[in-house]
Parts: structure tokens; C-alpha cells; sequence
């Protein structure tokens, strides 16, 4: 019943258009969250509602459409009551009642019409010059594509390659078509190399980038269970991710070898593999690594290569070979190379380790996936700490195999050697308790119920000595 | 799971600190803990005592409608009977509202709270409480009882003359003329009972010594005149434990040479008297060295003079030993107790290892542990006085 009463609270608008706007106005998304929302009013629990000229607008149309329902409503039933007519009446309370319903159901209607009217046939548009922009462009464009690893693959290769060549990439995590366009006009003509990241999220997104965008070599940085709720199956992810194959030719597809499902779902296609053990003819040895950075020798025939970074995780051994095998392809000397990769640093909330009250702490919140949750859980398990700490709420979007996927995660914390796991408390706590227990967790478990005041208040719970792996992100619509 | 009430405020100078102590250093931590219930128990500035949720909120305090919603809240009371009780009336209906509480934990600082006045009250209640006992609060307080005790226990300390408001209403002249007879300036005037440096003055002239007195004497009705030590490093070490104890860090104020932590530099100006910033740690009291930038045997000999103080004053729990330290001669003087350190020195176990959590958690053990083996030993017995008399 007070699920039920919280609809007719004022902050139903604006709960309306967070949920629309966490959800990137994704209907399907939407529509899930509005079905599974305890308390609709009091949706809003990661941040607020940003307001940009479109939430704006969805904020003034769903109060218009409330009132304008009411309104209905009222009509009907004076209309009702002067004609002695009881289904009028009926009808226009029904109204008033649901206007909160109608409201949050009508929304749609508009986000519909937005994306047919005004969007679409902006991306389209823009597409359309943009892809003129990429045709007639000299530099050499990489593509950037995978589940994972995308945004630090593209910030190192603009990193590395900077040292001696004029790059330009695309900003931030910005990996869609409308961002790619945005991009395109920022280019002056003269860069020699274009880093292009493609953020795919449903079948046929990558071949759409890769027409617009013309690459001349594709890297793919690894595959795992995400966006399954579009793509609905694995398969059909790497399907579209490989598609950028049919755009490079196979001496320029740069592979992921340290990606199990990659490997596995490769199938036909044909590229160069990189890995913790090297890039192409270039091998890697003498790794080391710590919480504030790694380093490792790349050595092919009497060439070597002495390269320090300040990132974070083996597993940026193999990103950061690559970079400098492709730097040493493109001409730059060994001094340059060494210079570009010791610049390399760890992006925000990945793998980006800062110390509180002693403590390393290491913020590995936008990792999305259960390779990335391998990586990171192997690093502390490398790690030398006097506590190690792991915190997690679990992974999104991974579809029919969320189960399985976390109860392995569950299993992985278990055989890292961790003393203190906390889980944010919703739908996958108990599958990961229940990997836990299977593989023999003996160390402290706690579910937080309250995820913002724990990590606010992730201070008062360490100390030095500690190191603190805090990974994924668990938005509102997923709660 | 086990209920501990938290106890800050109070009718003391420090009455402010309590609160930030109590909210953030002992309320939060233990709620992170999950490992027992908190009942926040706040005593006003005039002495009442409120206990509710809402007391756990530093929003009421911020305020300053603090006096207003106060007036509208029903004040708590105690019962003693089997252990330690609170009761108050409810909104509704005014029905008796009665919580047991398991452990106490004191987030008092300063007079009428860390002094022993209440660890006397939960010692009769029978009830686990945290920190030191009645009269090892009651001695680490008063400055002269705490530096006569341990001198008698070898530990150097400055020299001292101290004098009662009374006796210096009377004798104001001897006891000055006592003062520059046997003490070498400068020397530090400080009232006895006082937490936090309130109302101490720094005094290098003889002719500003009756002044310093006087400012004093308005604090308090104890006073003492103690020699300062020249090539000062002054140093702090927080320790917890009952028999077998556990140091911190020892920890260096980042200050200069002729200056001294006030309450003003402690508190207001987050440690930084007349800094831009600095190296080291930023602390509850500001700027310092976590550990003690000073040579390897001199720290470790601070340490054995901490652990040593705090065994000879009959610490338990939790205290702060603090000490001078003259850096030529190399000779480590106590300075003076704090039974409840303010925010509980937190940053500095942090450095040494022991999380905010951890910290309030292994309290609330030694507090239990420290209850059961007092009640292990007999207090009573039988005797025919009675029927004799």
C-alpha cells in the first residue's frame, strides 16, 4: 500500500526522468526499473538528476501530462455528474487515480518520438559527415573495440604514440556514433594517427562505427559477458565485436590473447596476438609489479625496451606491449617509447590505486566485467598487505548468466587469499556467498546494506597496512 | 547483539569536542562495526542528559537551533538497579521507554566526564564501560596528582609549584615569590584540571606571572607553575590495553620551538598555528610527524616512558601519554595524561595499523574483558558485626 501511495508524492517527475536518464532513455531498461522500484520517490540513491536541456523538457512534459490527465479526469466526471452518466465518472476517477501511472507509462511516448523525430536523424545526419570527415582523412585510424579495456587501451595508445607522432582520440569514455561525429569535427586534418574507441551496446554497432569511421587497424582488447541483455548471447557479442576484422586486414587486427573467451570465440578470424608474453616478434620478461605501478623488459632479437608505467595490474602487460611493439612499427625510437610508457597512468576509478589513512586503496569501480574481476583479484592476491580487503556489488548486465558468473566470482575471492569482503547487498550477493562458501572463504564477509554511507565512510574501516580493491559499480536502476 | 551507549557533551569546555568525538570518531565506527547496537546519549551544556537516534546527527548540533529542540525532547534517566539502564517517556502517550545497555563507552572530555565524575557513576552501575577506571581518570585530570605519582615512580617530569584558589587568595605573594625562587623561566602556567590547553599561558618574565595566575585560577581552583624544557620536542603516544598494553605511533606536533598546543591551534585552526601547511600527518589536532622524526633510541625511549606512565597511573583501555622531550640532552619528561583522547587519536592508529572500526570494536572488548575479571573477584563478605552491634 505505500509502495503504492509514494507515486502521488511531488517528486514523482523527477524520480521519472532519473530513471529514464540512468537508463540512457533505453525503454526496456526503463520500464524493468519502474516495475522493480520499492520506493518510487526515493530513486534516486548514486546522484541526482542532471539537468540537461532534454530532462529539462521530460520534466515539464511529465507534469503537463499529469495535469493534463487530471484534467481529464475532472471533466469526465463533471461531465458525469451533469449528464447522470456513472461510466464517466468511473472513467474520469480512474483517471485522476492513474494520472501518476499514465504519466510514468506517456513518458515514453515522448522519449519514442524524441529519438524517431529529432535524434535518429541526427545521427544519421552527423554520421553521414562524419564519415566523409574519416574518408578523406590521411592519418592512420585505429579502431578500438571489445567488452573491456577499450578506454585504457585508447588513452595509452594516445599516450605512447604522442611521444612522436601527432594523435588525436576519441574523449573520455565518448565511444558512440553521436560521439565519433562530435569527434570528427575536432580534427584538423594534419593528425597522423586517429585512436577511435567503439562503445558497442547492441548487434551491428561496431560494423556501423567501422563504416563511418574507416580504420586502418583494428585492435580488440578482450571479450566478456556484457550488454547480454541486447546482445543475448556471447556469441553474438563477439560476432559483432570481430566484425571490425572485415574492415582491417588481418596483419593489422591486433588480438587479445590474454582474453579466454576471445580465444574461444575467435572462429575464423585471422589477426595478431598480444599478450602478457608479447606483442608479434616482441617479448616480454622481468615483470614487476606493486600498487603504484609495474614495470618489465620487451625485448626482439638485440632490441630492448626497459618500460616502467604507473598502471596498475598485470594485466596491462599485454595492452602495453602492444602499444610499443605498434610505437616501434610506426617509427618511434627506443628513447620515445620508454618516455611515452613510463607517462602512462592509471584512469579514473580503473585500477587507480590513492591512500587513505595509510591504506592503499585501489578504485577499480568502472570495470564491468568478470575479466576485469579476475585481473583485479589477482593483483591482490599478489599483493603484499597485512589485510587485504575486497570490496564489490557485483556485476551488471550479464544476462541469464549472473548466476553462474558470480558464484565464480565468489569462488575467485575465495582462492585470492583475502582476510575482509564486503558486498553491496542486491540481486547477486547471494550468488557470490554462495561461490564463497563453496570454495571455502575463511575470512570476514559483510553485506552493506546502505553502499553510499559505506563508501563514504570507507576511511574509518582501514588502516595501514591495508590494501582495499574496490570493484564494479551497481547504479540505481539496477537496484 | 550487544547494545553500547555512547555518552558525550557534558558541562565542560570541551563540551564541543565530546560531540565530534563522539559522532564521528565512536558512534560511526561502531555502526560500521555491525557488530553491536549504539544508543547516543547526550548530556547539554547545563548537564541534561538526552538519549535518542537523533542525537547521532551532527545536523542538530550544527545548527543552532540545538537549545530549541532540546526543549521539545523528553530528558533520559538512569536506573542503576542490575546494571545500567536508560529510560525516558515517549511522544506518545508518555509510556516509559527502558533500554539495557551491555557496554558504555565515554566520549567525554575535560571536567565532569573524563575526570572520573562519571566512570564513578558506571563503576556503581556494574556496568562494562570503556577507558580508564574512576581514579586513573581522576588522577591523569589533575596535573599535579598525575606528575607527583609519577615522579614517585622515577618518570622525570618539570619541575612544579601548585597552588589552590584558596591558598593563593591568601598567600598570593609567597607562592609567587616560591615560584621564582625554585623555577627557572620560561614557565608554563596551567590550571590542574583542564583538558584541551585551555587556559594556559606561556610565561618568560617574572612580571607576568601573577597575570597568567590569575587566568588560570579563572578556569579552575588548582593551579600549577611547571619549568619548561629547553630544546623542546614535544611528543604524544596513544596506548590502549589494560594489563598487557598496546602503543600507537608516537607522534611530533609540528610546531616551533617557543610555541605550545593551544586550544586555538588545536581545534580552530586544524593544527596549523601560523603555518601555510607542512609535511606530515594532518591529524585530530592538526599537522605532525606520524611517527616522531627523532633518532631510533630516543623514540623507543618515549615509548618505555609512555607504556611506563601509563602503568603507573593504572591506565586502562585507552590514554594518551603526552611527553617533552629536551633533544640535546636527550632526557624524556612526562608531561601529562589524557584519558580520552580527543577523536581517540584515530589518525594516529591508523598509521600504526588499527582501523577507526577495529579501534572502537577492541574497546568495547578490553571493556568487557576488564568487567568480567572484576567481577570474578569478591567484594562482599559475611561477618556477625551486625549481630554484634
Amino acid at each position: 500500500m505505500r509502495r503504492i501511495l509514494r507515486w502521488y508524492l511531488p517528486g514523482l517527475p523527477a524520480a521519472i526522468v532519473y530513471m529514464l536518464q540512468s537508463t540512457e532513455y533505453d525503454p526496456k531498461a526503463y520500464l524493468n526499473w519502474l516495475k522493480t522500484a520499492k520506493n518510487i520517490t526515493a530513486v534516486a540513491k548514486r546522484r541526482t538528476l542532471d539537468k540537461t536541456p532534454v530532462a529539462r523538457m521530460l520534466l515539464l512534459f511529465v507534469r503537463l501530462l499529469i495535469g493534463f490527465v487530471v484534467a481529464i479526469g475532472l471533466l469526465a466526471v463533471w461531465v458525469g455528474e451533469s449528464e447522470d452518466a456513472p461510466g464517466a465518472i468511473l472513467l474520469g476517477l480512474l483517471a485522476i487515480v492513474g494520472s501518476p501511472f499514465i504519466s510514468a507509462l506517456g513518458v515514453l511516448v515522448a522519449v519514442w518520438l524524441g529519438q524517431i523525430l529529432i535524434i535518429g536523424p541526427k545521427i544519421r545526419r552527423e554520421s553521414q559527415i562524419a564519415e566523409r570527415i574519416f574518408a578523406a582523412h590521411n592519418g592512420t585510424t585505429i579502431a578500438v573495440a571489445g567488452s573491456y579495456g577499450k578506454t585504457s587501451m585508447k588513452e595509452l595508445l594516445r599516450t605512447v604514440l604522442s611521444e612522436g607522432l601527432s594523435v588525436a582520440a576519441t574523449p573520455a569514455n565518448k565511444n558512440v556514433a553521436l560521439a565519433h561525429a562530435q569527434f570528427s569535427k575536432t580534427l584538423t586534418g594534419n593528425e597522423d594517427i586517429l585512436v577511435i574507441e567503439y562503445g558497442e551496446g547492441r548487434p551491428g554497432d561496431v560494423k556501423a562505427f567501422a563504416q563511418v569511421t574507416h580504420p586502418d587497424i583494428g585492435v580488440v582488447t578482450g571479450l566478456a559477458p556484457a550488454h547480454l541483455d541486447q546482445y543475448g548471447t556471447l556469441q553474438a557479442a563477439a560476432q559483432d565485436i570481430l566484425s571490425v576484422s572485415e574492415f582491417v586486414k588481418p596483419e593489422n587486427l591486433y588480438l587479445n590473447n590474454d582474453s579466454t573467451l576471445l580465444n574461444e570465440h575467435i572462429g575464423s578470424v585471422n589477426g595478431v596476438g598480444y599478450s602478457q608474453a608479447g606483442c608479434n616478434d616482441w617479448k616480454v620478461s622481468n615483470v614487476k609489479q606493486s600498487v603504484e605501478g609495474l614495470s618489465f623488459v620487451l625485448t626482439k632479437g638485440k632490441k630492448k625496451l626497459h618500460l616502467k608505467s604507473k598502471l596498475v595490474g598485470g594485466h596491462h602487460v599485454g595492452p602495453l606491449a602492444f602499444a610499443a611493439y605498434l610505437a616501434d612499427s610506426l617509427g618511434l625510437t627506443k628513447a620515445q617509447i620508454e618516455a611515452g610508457v613510463a607517462k602512462t597512468e592509471p584512469f579514473e576509478h580503473r585500477m587507480q590505486p590513492y591512500q587513505l589513512n595509510g591504506a592503499w586503496v585501489i578504485d577499480d569501480t568502472y570495470n564491468g566485467n568478470f575479466e576485469g574481476v579476475k585481473a583485479g583479484l589477482r593483483l591482490l592476491a599478489e599483493l603484499n598487505a597485512q589485510r587485504k580487503v575486497y570490496v564489490t556489488p557485483g556485476l551488471v548486465d550479464q544476462g541469464d548468466e549472473s548466476p553462474k558468473i558470480h558464484e565464480q566470482i565468489g569462488q575467485a575471492i575465495a582462492e585470492a587469499n583475502i582476510q575482509q569482503v564486503y558486498l553491496m547487498k542486491n540481486s547477486v550477493t547471494d550468488y557470490i556467498q554462495t561461490g564463497l562458501a563453496s570454495a571455502g572463504f575463511n575470512g570476514e564477509l559483510q553485506v552493506i546494506d546502505d553502499p553510499l554511507d559505506f563508501y563514504t565512510n570507507l576511511g574509518l574501516q582501514v588502516a595501514a597496512g591495508d590494501i582495499v580493491l574496490m570493484q564494479n559499480d551497481w547504479t540505481d536502476n539496477y537496484s | 547483539m550487544k547494545t553500547v551507549a555512547v555518552i558525550f557533551g557534558g558541562r565542560s569546555t570541551e563540551h564541543d569536542v565530546s560531540v565530534i568525538t563522539a559522532l564521528a570518531s565512536v558512534i560511526k565506527p561502531l555502526e560500521l562495526s555491525k557488530k553491536v547496537a549504539v544508543e547516543a546519549v547526550f548530556i547539554s551544556k547545563d548537564g541534561s542528559w538526552y538519549w535518542g537516534d537523533e542525537f547521532k546527527d551532527i545536523n542538530l548540533y550544527q545548527s543552532g537551533k540545538l537549545a530549541d529542540a532540546l526543549a521539545k525532547k523528553p530528558k533520559a534517566h538512569l536506573d542503576l538497579n542490575g546494571g545500567f539502564t536508560l529510560l525516558k517517556k515517549t511522544k506518545v502517550g508518555g509510556r516509559l521507554q527502558r533500554k539495557h545497555i551491555d557496554v558504555v563507552f565515554p566520549a567525554m572530555h575535560g571536567t565532569h566526564g573524563e575526570d572520573g565524575e562519571l566512570m564513578g557513576i558506571l563503576q556503581m552501575a556494574n556496568v562494562p564501560f570503556v577507558g580508564c577506571g574512576m581514579a586513573a581518570s581522576s588522577i591523569a585530570m589533575d596535573k599535579v596528582l598525575s606528575k607527583l605519582i609519577v615522579e614517585q615512580h622515577g618518570i622525570p617530569t618539570p619541575k612544579m609549584q601548585f597552588i589552590s584558589k584558596f591558598e593563593y587568595e591568601k598567600n598570593k605573594k609567597t607562592f609567587v615569590k616560591a615560584v621564582n625562587a625554585k623555577l627557572k623561566y620560561p614557565v608554563f602556567v596551567k590550571p590542574a584540571h583542564l583538558g584541551s590547553s585551555i587556559g594556559i599561558t606561556r610565561v618568560s618574565d617574572k612580571k607576568d606571572l601573577e597575570n597568567a595566575l590569575e587566568v588560570a585560577l579563572h578556569y579552575d581552583n588548582k593551579v600549577l607553575v611547571e619549568e619548561s624544557v629547553p630544546n623542546l620536542i614535544e611528543v604524544t603516544l596513544p596506548i590502549m590495553g589494560n594489563e598487557e598494553v598496546t602503543p600507537a605511533l608516537l607522534e611530533q606536533p609540528l610546531l616551533k620551538a617557543d610555541d605550545f598546543f593551544d586550544f586555538e591551534t588545536k581545534y580552530m585552526q586544524g593544527g596549523k598555528k601560523g603555518k601555510k601547511g607542512g609535511k606530515g600527518a594532518r591529524g585530530a589536532q592538526g599537522y605532525s610527524n606520524l611517527p616522531a622524526d627523532i633518532p631510533k633510541a630516543l623514540y623507543e625511549k618515549a615509548v618505555t616512558t609512555g607504556v611506563s606512565t601509563y602503568k603507573a597511573v593504572g591506565c586502562e583501555g585507552i590514554a594518551r601519554i603526552d611527553m617533552l622531550i629536551n633533544s640535546k640532552t636527550k632526557e624524556v619528561y612526562f608531561n601529562e595524561i589524557n584519558p580520552l583522547p580527543g577523536s581517540l587519536y584515530a589518525h594516529n592508529w591508523q598509521q600504526a595499523g588499527v582501523s577507526n572500526v577495529d579501534l572502537v570494536v577492541k574497546l568495547t572488548e578490553l571493556a568487557q574483558q576488564r568487567w568480567e575479571k572484576q567481577r570474578q573477584a569478591n567484594t562482599t563478605f559475611s561477618t556477625s558485626y551486625l549481630k554484634q552491634f
